[in-house]
């Protein structure tokens, strides 16, 4: 690491062989410039769009449709070759699975297109141009060739250009927040403050912002030297994780490409053996892997996803990575920011002390009134003090805004004070003003106190009052005396005592405690004309009359205490990592349940049992609280077994490089972890984790782009509402994925029973194609608004390795239960077209290649009648068709039965989810369009059907839907059964 | 739909090629015939009873034996020159070779609307050229006593009435190609998907 900061001037000089005065030469710069290259950041080595293109093309099902395409077009070729009567069927067919793998992959690839690039924002802060010295003259260059040992000069409202050390500095002061978050501006100098480069005031940092003065420095890092490129360049090494959804979806993938695969080559061998043509085999392994893909299934996946991006947009969370949607739902360890996050990000005066009692102020985001005690004459005192001993002021114009909502040109606890006064007194200015203020003495971290003198308003006393206030022990030094009821009483022994314990016990609870104090002064030593003069201090400032202690603290969002009870609840963990001091940190941990009003620590047992703290039994503290300089010093077993060992974990004092230790650790845990975080050096952190959430409002750009999720209003309750989102799209998917998988099985039975029994195709491979990417698309993304069939925020985050979103249960009771039903009922339907139209079914077995011959034109049936070839292919479209309409008649059936696993449906209630009505009208009516709109069209193979066979396998969708009741009925009356460990998905 | 005997099929439907000074190129196609007309003897259609009228043998009753419907006879001699009785050939070797058109059975189906479908054939887009035809029966009818058809079960031994065309004028070692459409009224010859609904098309190129 560098020591530039330590360095003088001259030293400076020397090392980069540079002036202050002249800068370089430019035959030098060049030189320079030529060996580090341009002062910018390097992109990442992006993956070239078309890669990300192809790849979309391959991935998932794809191959396996690609495969189908190229043997139906392999096919095609060897019927063109011999010189068939219709080979164009198979080039259709391969050029239908061709687009259906090429939409489905720029569907996908546009979806991933869409989340951004995290080097993009970092590109976006390079600043435009600088002013450097080179040459002796004054020069405005390109930052881009900026080079080691230019000298450059900064004014307010620059980007820093490079990282620099100042070498002149005018009341500069920096936004350090796109590198560590923090908005306070801080003042840089020449001064060389701290051993810590990353603390020291003598240097300005490549991309943060120049917010007031002027400064010159010397450029000492440029390009990913920077300590933004370094980060940069971390961030993107950090790999990017798959997802769970991710996992479990290519889990998915190869089950059901697995299940494709070996049941076509059984069948192509079947095939063979049985002498089927090789070509035929080939066409009957085409329809296999098609009847097997659920090719709208992953398009399905990614709109349920999106449409609940959406949700939880509209609830503030807005999600980057789509597949973080289900990611959140299954975290199991959130790690918190502290300030913005679980609290308001405003002091706000919480508790006050006067006439020796504690009073305790409301808190909460909306106040219009305060509720404690304001009858004593000691407050009226107080409130004076607070209001007149204040240079905080509102911005004009905001009279109609909520209190809490104005802007308040001031600091922090003077924007407390002065609205809290607003609340109780009403329009504070208008008091100052008619208690004029004749001098000031501002605060100043020497002095630590702040003064002022005014006329009052009481126009029957001439006495001039000086109020104060400060740090409370400094206050109460100059005091001899203590108002207690609005009288002055001569502050003893006692009194003193009393102000401890308050002091203590507010600082205790982790606020930042104020004391108050007044003094009439004499009218005749103090007269009207009385030249007050702040700089000789001719006037007391000491024996005054203490009045009160105020307390303030940036309190809890009044919504996350309960959101931290509803994790606790989904056996979620929360942790806190913030950068404050310990006290206050486990004061707001306590106020929002993160650490429980029963739980100790290790230093609450041993203050408990008056034992050293290395006596304690550190199993029997559930709650820990560990300090940044403990966690430096810690190996990784012993971070391991504070998070194994503690629930409730509050990190303190620890640096954004820190929060990425403690992420590290929670995953090797196992866990799902979640962390927030807002300036850039939390980008590493927010990229390594599960999934990364940062602040909308506070969030660096480099946060945001480094996060899955941007929390718009930055509050953690919004982050529990996600939790919830994405349980739930988790069960609806199994919901879906269980609704596309059950007609694969009518859709594979088909060319199984026409490979064996060789009766006339029952189902075409473009009429499948027909119920993948037709009638079942909208039904299955219905699924997806699904309400919670119970509570899920009352169960423990889904374990990744056991949970599976396709386990065997599922696989085995859609396929092999519902699915074969449905294959029933398909297949009753098939046969009673053709019993009706002259072939009974024992006719029907093994007529395959009589059926199929274009020779055969009177073909004979049950009843004696004879048939064309086409009539006979116009029976067997009909056939298609029914067994299309069958297929969609029982999958509105199981649409019905999938809305719940465990609940009756009556429970759940039938009309509830009104986008499964939709789904179900369009499912009927794009098959009833498909059937009399385009029967006539041949090549989609559907015939305008007999009204009367759409209801053959309306019994068998009854069947269907008792039956998965009396299933969810037995789960129901026999938890942990047999039944239940089987039957439920 | 309409099926011709001989019938063999290439790769475009059905296709006639012989050479008459080659018997081996014909005796397939005249095994074909006699064969077929096998059904049609005397013998093989003695269940079956002579019907004289020029109507439509409507059956309300089942008057045959084992509660069955009658059936007309159709005895190959109806065929004439063309019954391979007279010539054994069938006309092959002359270049004069007898088709055989056959009409596919439908049940409950009245062709004709009260007149007998007749068997027509020409040759396709060639209108310059006249198709000489000998039909047999007379005219090239399907007598409407062999409608309507009553299902395998209640005409167990029904056969399809015939019509046989004899082509006189072909001209050698030229691919012609033919249609035999059936005329009457009820039966379509013009849906575009189905060739062999009410017609058969097929090519013949004789060659010497």
């Amino acid at each position: 690491i560098q020591d530039d900061h330590k360095l003088s001037t001259s030293e400076l000089e020397e090392k980069y062989g540079t002036s202050i005065n002249k800068g370089l030469s430019s035959a030098r710069a060049a030189e320079i410039l030529a060996r580090d290259g341009p002062n910018s950041l390097t992109p990442p080595k992006a993956t070239p769009e078309i890669v990300k293109f192809l790849k979309q093309m391959v991935g998932g099902f794809s191959i396996l449709l690609w495969i189908g395409a190229v043997f139906s077009w392999i096919s095609f070729g060897i019927q063109l070759a011999q010189g068939a009567e219709s080979p164009f069927d198979n080039l259709y067919l391969g050029v239908v699975l061709a687009l259906v793998v090429i939409l489905t992959g720029i569907f996908a690839y546009y979806q991933e297109a869409k989340s951004t690039n995290i080097m993009a924002s970092f590109s976006k802060m390079i600043p435009q141009q600088a002013l450097v010295i080179r040459d002796a003259e004054k020069k405005e260059l390109p930052a881009d060739q900026l080079v080691v040992g230019d000298i450059v000069e900064i004014k307010g409202g620059d980007r820093i250009p490079a990282d620099i050390r100042l070498i002149f500095s005018q009341g500069c002061k920096v936004d350090n927040s796109s590198l560590t978050g923090e908005s306070e501006p801080q003042s840089r100098s020449c001064d060389f403050t701290h051993e810590n480069p990353l603390e020291t005031r003598n240097i300005a940092f490549y991309s943060t912002t120049c917010v007031e003065g002027t400064a010159t420095g010397i450029v000492i890092n440029t390009g990913d030297r920077t300590v933004i490129g370094r980060i940069a360049s971390l961030a993107s090494g950090v790999g990017n994780e798959k997802t769970p959804i991710a996992i479990e979806i290519e889990h998915f993938v190869y089950l059901v490409a697995g299940v494709a695969i070996s049941i076509g080559v059984l069948f192509f061998i079947i095939s063979v053996s049985m002498r089927y043509k090789i070509l035929d085999s080939i066409i009957f392994l085409i329809g296999i892997i098609v009847a097997n893909v659920p090719e709208g299934l992953l398009a399905t996946v990614t709109v349920s996803l999106s449409l609940t991006a959406k949700r939880m947009a509209k609830k503030n969370c807005l999600v980057k990575n789509l597949e973080a949607v289900e990611t959140l739902g299954s975290t199991s360890i959130i790690c918190s920011d502290k300030t913005g996050t679980l609290t308001q990000n405003r002091m706000t005066v919480a508790h006050l002390w006067f006439d020796n009692q504690i009073y305790s102020a409301d808190t909460s985001e909306d106040q219009t009134t305060q509720p404690f005690d304001q009858s004593s004459p000691s407050w009226t005192a107080l409130s004076k003090i607070v209001t007149l001993c204040n240079r905080a002021e509102f911005r004009p114009g905001q009279e109609n805004l909520p209190i809490m909502k104005r802007v308040v040109v001031g600091d922090a606890s003077e924007t407390a004070l002065l609205k809290f006064a607003e609340v109780i007194l009403g329009d504070v200015m208008n008091i100052r003003a008619r208690n004029k203020k004749v001098a000031e003495i501002p605060f100043n971290s020497t002095n630590k106190f702040q003064l002022s003198i005014h006329e009052t308003d009481d126009s029957n006393d001439k006495r001039f009052l000086l109020v104060m206030k400060g740090a409370p022990e400094r206050i109460l030094e100059r005091c001899s005396t203590i108002m207690i009821n609005g009288k002055e009483e001569p502050l003893d022994s006692e009194k003193a005592e009393a102000f401890q314990t308050a002091y203590m016990e507010l600082g205790g609870m982790g606020e930042r405690v104020l004391g108050f104090c007044h003094l009439y002064l004499p009218e005749n030593e103090f007269p009207d004309t009385y030249p007050f003069d702040t700089d000789s201090m001719n006037f007391p400032t000491s024996n005054l009359c203490f009045v009160g202690l105020l307390s303030m603290i940036d309190p809890p969002r009044s919504t996350v205490p309960d959101a931290v009870s509803k994790c606790r609840s989904a056996g979620i963990k929360v942790i806190m990592v913030t950068g404050d001091h310990p006290i206050t940190a486990k004061a707001i941990a306590k106020s929002v349940g993160i650490i429980s009003a029963t739980s100790e620590t290790v230093e609450d047992i041993a203050k408990r049992l008056n034992i050293p703290v290395e006596q304690v039994n550190r199993r029997e503290a559930t709650a820990a609280v560990v300090n940044g300089m403990e966690l430096k010093d810690m190996s990784l077993q012993q971070l391991d077994e504070i998070l194994c060992n503690h629930s409730e974990i509050v990190f303190a004092r620890t640096s954004p490089q820190q929060k990425l230790i403690i992420v590290e650790g929670c995953q090797r845990q196992g866990a799902v972890v979640a962390v927030t975080g807002d300036g850039v050096n939390d980008s590493p952190a927010l990229k390594k984790a599960d999934i990364g959430i940062a602040m909308g409002i506070a969030g660096s750009d480099a946060a945001k782009n480094a996060a899955d999720m941007v929390l718009l209003d930055d509050n953690f309750a919004s982050i529990v509402t996600g939790v919830e989102e994405g349980r739930l799209i988790f069960d609806n998917l199994k919901k879906t994925i269980a609704y596309t998988l059950t007609k694969n099985i009518a859709e594979l039975c088909p060319f199984l029973i026409y490979i064996i029994a060789s009766i006339p195709m029952p189902i075409g491979t473009i009429t499948i194609l027909f119920i993948d990417l037709g009638t079942d698309i909208i039904p299955s993304v219905a699924l997806a608004y699904e309400k919670a069939e119970s509570d899920i925020m009352n169960r423990r985050p889904r374990n990744k390795r056991k949970d599976r979103l396709v386990n065997e249960q599922l696989a085995v009771y859609s396929y092999l239960q519902i699915g074969i039903m449905q294959s029933v009922g398909a297949f009753v339907t098939y046969f009673t077209v053709y019993a009706e139209q002259g072939f009974l079914p024992s006719t029907l077995l093994g007529v395959r290649v009589d059926w199929e011959n274009n020779a055969i034109n009177d073909f004979e049936d049950s009843y004696g009648q004879e048939w064309t070839k086409y009539q006979r292919m116009y029976l067997q479209w009909t056939g298609y068709t029914a067994f299309f309409v069958s297929i969609t008649i029982q999958q509105v059936a199981d649409l019905i039965i999938r809305k719940t696993r465990r609940n009756s449906i009556f429970q759940q209630g039938l009309f509830r989810n009104k986008v499964i009505w939709v789904g179900i009208f369009s499912q009927i009516g794009i098959a009833l369009i498909l059937t009399y709109g385009l029967g006539h069209v041949t090549a989609l193979n559907f015939t305008p059907l007999r009204f009367q066979y759409w209801f053959v396998a309306v019994p068998f969708a009854i069947l269907i839907w008792v039956y998965d009741e009396v299933r969810k009925l037995f789960i129901r009356r026999y938890p942990g059964s047999w039944w239940d460990k089987n039957m439920y998905y | 739909g309409v099926t011709l005997r001989p019938d063999v099929y290439g790769d475009r439907g059905l296709q006639i090629y012989y050479n008459v000074s080659d018997n081996r190129t014909w005796e397939g196609l005249v095994t074909t015939l006699r064969t077929f007309l096998t059904e049609y003897t005397p013998a093989a259609q003695r269940l079956n009873v002579n019907c004289t009228s020029d109507t439509y043998f409507i059956q309300d009753t089942f008057d045959g034996p084992n509660k069955t419907k009658l059936s007309c006879k159709f005895t190959s001699d109806m065929l004439q020159n063309c019954s391979g009785i007279t010539d054994p050939t069938f006309g092959f070797p002359e270049g004069k070779p007898c088709f055989i058109i056959k009409m596919n059975r439908i049940i409950k189906f009245f062709p004709g609307n009260g007149t007998a479908p007749r068997v027509d054939c020409t040759y396709v887009g060639d209108e310059s050229h006249l198709l000489e035809v000998d039909y047999y029966p007379v005219n090239g009818t399907f007598n409407l006593h062999y409608f309507p058809y009553y299902g395998k079960k209640a005409q167990p031994s029904y056969s399809n009435p015939l019509v046989a065309v004899k082509f006189l004028n072909i001209t050698r070692n030229v691919e012609l190609k033919i249609v035999c459409k059936i005329i009457g009224a009820g039966i379509t010859f013009d849906n575009v998907h189905d060739p062999y609904e009410g017609k058969v098309e097929f090519k013949l190129k004789i060659e010497d």
